[in-house]
């Protein structure tokens, strides 16, 4: 290849490429060298040097980070010939340059972006990979320390009651084997949670609600567990609109009060709101055994226990509190504790108040089944073609109507006194199976409730005469196939504003 | 001007009957619209031309034939009105059958339940307001904030609650019963339903009285009887804050009422704000249609038709009854496209093809269209806006008859 063909590649080539006298000066570059340094008024000034060429690209914003590489400086230049430059456009480019015989020097400049961003993809991947596996480590050596005990329990009391000798043996150790399951099961959701926040799994979602929301839960999901220990559980309402993730909270004041009732043999455990500025501080107190002051910082480690006497009788995994404490730094909520040995104590956590304007009631979707005019009425379909009946019952059930069926018309009272409510509109089909007509079947439904109930007749039958006797019986006709629309209207009317219904008034 | 040259829009508005009051401020507000959009040079050149047909009591039957009519004899391409209480949803069929575009304010919860029920077939039907629904809930957030910033201090925890008999009282009526209880309230029995609504509100007043609520809302809506039953309380005034349902906030509630208004409470899903834009729009609307006439229900069809005309334009142009390809490119910028005006911001849920209110179902303001509470004032004066922020330009005062 001869010395113009080098030139051409050299000019060609889509990295930069420049050479530099032995003193340093530039000498000749190539079109991508130029345009990757366009931080001058024209072309690269000839004779500059690479420190100031780079020193240049900083003053004007070219390259906004610049950091020197290992290799080599040059006698001439005192200037790294290895570098990068992070450029203000977002990319990233490497600066190599080699010594030729005659001391000058010749630096390559090539985009490495995708390179970098690549190495730090990758990176994480290897983090997260080796997490992955440390937490998988964890899991097993937890599952393994913990589950071990029960287990072992387990296969021993397996053995009792295959050997009892008395039923009451038997059912002795039954009782036990059901304890130990109970164990392994509240040890394998424990660790399951934990799990999930060691793999990042947990996304909060912040939502204002009523903290009353809460309250009530817990009240009724540790009500009977207190009862049963012969402790008091006391909840103090609160009015407060509070901004938080709704589950999560639930679950870090479920293991406060779990917590609490365990610990506490006489007394009672409190559940109440304080405000406190702009947060709401809702504690758990207890009258239980208390805790040493030694431990209030570690009774949030993980597998922590006061005393190994302790894990045996109160069947403590001691991942409860961690756990809470590892959703409450999820949420940003801080807990607090107080406690006196002997005397009790004390969780907190302090949430943000919310706007009460904002409330969300966690409804799902705001349908016709939560607040349409229809809500909480029950209807009685008296129709023997499944299809039909399967269509108008779903039509009913997204309008929130409990829907009754009766599915003999032999023994009418016999199927009215199995109904699991009195209904509040009957809808019939005008002719039942078995030449039955509906308006007689609604009759004697009628004279068996209580309180009668209105009806609706459907039929596919349009002879005017049919459709006038049924309506001079008192009932309101719909034609086959009845839109939702017109129903709706027929069942409104006869509801809630019966003077709108010839038929009945 | 030639059929080609421009777009029929059907209005079907309750011109006679006991609506006729809101009625011919949709008619105006629609109209006022047009006139400013073919001004500025129609929907892509082309200018639009309205057809109003009256719905007087508003019964099924007769808004499915005012559609029919609007479609087959008009050939309209879309029908933007305000609210028809009655047809039960009865006129989205011929609109579905069509595959033109019908926006309307109903207000109702329903819509939710037909739209989502087949969205394909009901993709062009869009409520513009949100459903009455939000006003239970978000009545019962707005006397827990009062109650909670101590701007009042309830003497006991009970509600009162009086419904009218049609749907949409009974809904509003329902949904406030229902979240009482998470906020700190208890309803005194369940909602009184008034059946059918005399001119006397007195038995009722009377049970009230006997029940002791520091709350009484009336969820019925109508205007005349609205006025009779503030009339009538303010006779012998109970020691209770008074909600009443949109109605009472015409400006004909307070003529009828006039100093016997001042105190009372009224929501409204969908409402002029008092903003720039809100005043803006007032003042032109008052000098094109008189003082007395009430730029808080005209706002409405206005604002769905300068929306219906951007979403139109983005898409390349509206669609005659049959045309579901450009009609479905229309819904879908009606979806895609928030528009603020004068009423806050219309910004369909995506599901329920129903403007999303604010805050009761978002928290941000610029993408919810705001449930404002007014407080009366004198029978002369503007009703003060007090929630929700950041709209709100007036503050709570305890009502005079309140010790």
């Amino acid at each position: 290849m001869g010395k113009t063909e080098l030139g051409k590649a050299f000019l060609c080539i889509r990295h930069g490429v420049a050479l530099w006298s032995n003193k340093n000066e530039l000498r000749v570059c190539n079109d991508a060298f130029e345009k990757r340094f366009d931080c001058f008024c024209g072309p690269i000034p000839k004779g500059i040097s690479l420190s100031r060429l780079v020193e240049r690209a900083e003053q004007t914003g070219l390259v906004v980070h610049n950091e020197a590489g290992d290799g080599a400086e040059t006698s001439a230049s005192n200037c790294s010939l290895e570098r990068t430059l992070f450029f203000s456009d977002g990319t990233i480019w490497k600066l190599e340059g080699w010594e030729t015989d005659d001391d000058s020097v010749i630096t390559l400049c090539r985009d490495v972006t995708d390179e970098v961003r690549n190495a730090q993809v990758l990176e994480r991947a290897t983090e997260t990979a080796l997490q992955a596996d440390r937490t998988k480590s964890r899991f097993l050596r937890a599952a393994n320390h913990d589950l071990r005990q029960p287990l072992a329990s387990l296969k021993i009391l397996i053995y009792n009651c295959i050997s009892a000798r008395s039923e009451e043996e038997r059912e002795q150790a039954l009782h036990a084997m059901d304890v130990s399951v109970s164990i392994m099961e509240d040890l394998l959701g424990a660790l399951l949670n934990i799990g999930q926040l060691d793999a990042g799994r947990i996304t909060p979602n912040i939502q204002t609600f009523q903290a009353s929301s809460i309250l009530e839960r817990l009240r009724l999901q540790f009500d009977h567990q207190a009862r049963e220990k012969g402790i008091e559980l006391k909840v103090v309402p609160s009015k407060i609109a509070i901004e938080s993730d709704r589950a999560l909270l639930e679950r870090i004041l479920a293991n406060f009060v779990g917590n609490a009732i365990r610990y506490t043999d006489v007394g009672r455990v409190l559940i109440g709101c304080r405000r406190y500025g702009t947060k709401l501080r809702i504690s758990v107190l207890d009258t239980g055994c208390g805790i040493d002051p030694q431990f209030h910082e570690t009774i949030f480690d993980e597998f922590f226990r006061v005393t190994d006497e302790q894990r045996e009788r109160q069947h403590s995994l001691g991942l409860g509190l961690n756990i809470a404490k590892r959703l409450a730094e999820i949420i940003k909520h801080p807990i607090n504790v107080a406690s006196t040995l002997g005397k009790g104590s004390t969780f907190s956590i302090d949430v943000p108040i919310g706007n009460i304007l904002h409330s969300n009631l966690g409804e799902p979707e705001i349908s016709e089944r939560i607040g349409g005019e229809f809500v909480g009425l029950s209807c009685l379909i008296l129709e023997d073609d499944i299809h039909l009946r399967d269509a108008l019952s779903a039509l009913l059930d997204r309008w929130g109507i409990t829907v009754l069926t009766i599915d003999s018309f032999e023994d009418v009272e016999a199927a009215v006194r199995s109904l699991k409510e009195q209904p509040d509109i009957i809808i019939s089909d005008y002719r039942l199976r078995g030449g039955v007509q509906g308006t007689d079947v609604v009759g004697r439904i009628n004279d068996l409730l209580e309180k009668p109930c209105p009806a609706i007749v459907v039929t596919a039958d349009t002879s005017p005469p049919l459709i006038e006797s049924i309506r001079a019986q008192g009932y309101p006709v719909l034609i086959k196939p009845v839109s939702p629309p017109g129903l709706r209207i027929v069942m409104h009317n006869i509801l809630f504003e019966p003077e709108f219904v010839p038929e009945i008034s | 001007m030639k059929e080609s040259d421009s777009i029929p829009i059907g209005s079907m508005v309750p011109l006679t009957g006991i609506s006729a009051n809101d009625g011919r401020e949709f008619r105006n507000g629609l109209q006022m619209a047009i006139d400013e959009v073919n001004a500025q040079g129609g929907i892509l050149g082309k200018q639009l031309q309205p057809h109003f047909i009256d719905t007087g009591n508003q019964t099924a039957p007769v808004l499915v034939r005012a559609a029919r009519t609007l479609i087959s004899e008009h050939r309209v391409h879309a029908i933007i009105n305000g609210y028809n209480i009655g047809s039960q949803n009865s006129e989205y069929e011929p609109v579905a059958d069509a595959g033109i575009i019908y926006i309307h304010h109903n207000t109702l919860l329903q819509h939710h339940d037909t739209v989502t029920s087949d969205p394909s077939r009901y993709f062009g039907c869009f409520m513009s307001d949100p459903a009455e629904y939000w006003y239970g809930q978000g009545f019962i957030k707005f006397i827990s904030w009062l109650r909670d910033t101590g701007q009042w201090k309830p003497r006991n925890r009970k509600i009162g609650i009086i419904s009218g008999p049609k749907p949409y009282s009974i809904v509003i009526a329902n949904a406030m019963a229902s979240v009482s209880a998470q906020f700190g309230w208890q309803i005194v029995r369940p909602p009184s339903m008034v059946r059918s609504v005399t001119n006397d509100w007195r038995p009722i007043i009377e049970n009230m009285r006997e029940l002791d609520p520091s709350v009484i809302a009336v969820t019925h809506y109508h205007i005349g009887d609205l006025a009779r039953f503030q009339l009538q309380f303010m006779s012998a005034p109970l020691d209770s804050l008074v909600y009443l349902q949109y109605g009472a906030m015409h400006r004909s509630f307070s003529s009828i009422v006039g100093e016997s208004a001042r105190g009372v409470i009224v929501g409204t899903v969908i409402g002029l704000l008092h903003d720039e834009k809100g005043r803006d729009f007032a003042l032109r609307y008052r000098q094109r249609f008189g003082p007395d006439s009430t730029p808080e229900i005209g706002c409405q069809p206005y604002c769905s038709l300068r929306h219906y005309a951007i979403a139109a334009s983005v898409a390349g142009g509206t669609g005659a009854p049959g045309d579901f390809t450009a009609n479905r490119r229309v819904a879908r910028f009606l979806l895609d496209i928030p528009y603020r005006g004068a009423v806050g911001t219309i910004a369909y849920h995506p599901r329920w093809q129903a403007a999303v209110p604010y805050p009761d179902a978002t928290q941000d303001p610029s993408l919810g269209m705001p449930h404002l509470f007014y407080q009366l004032r004198g029978p002369d004066d503007p009703s003060a806006l007090i929630a929700p922020l950041p709209f709100a330009d007036s503050t709570f005062q305890l009502p005079p008859w309140v010790r």
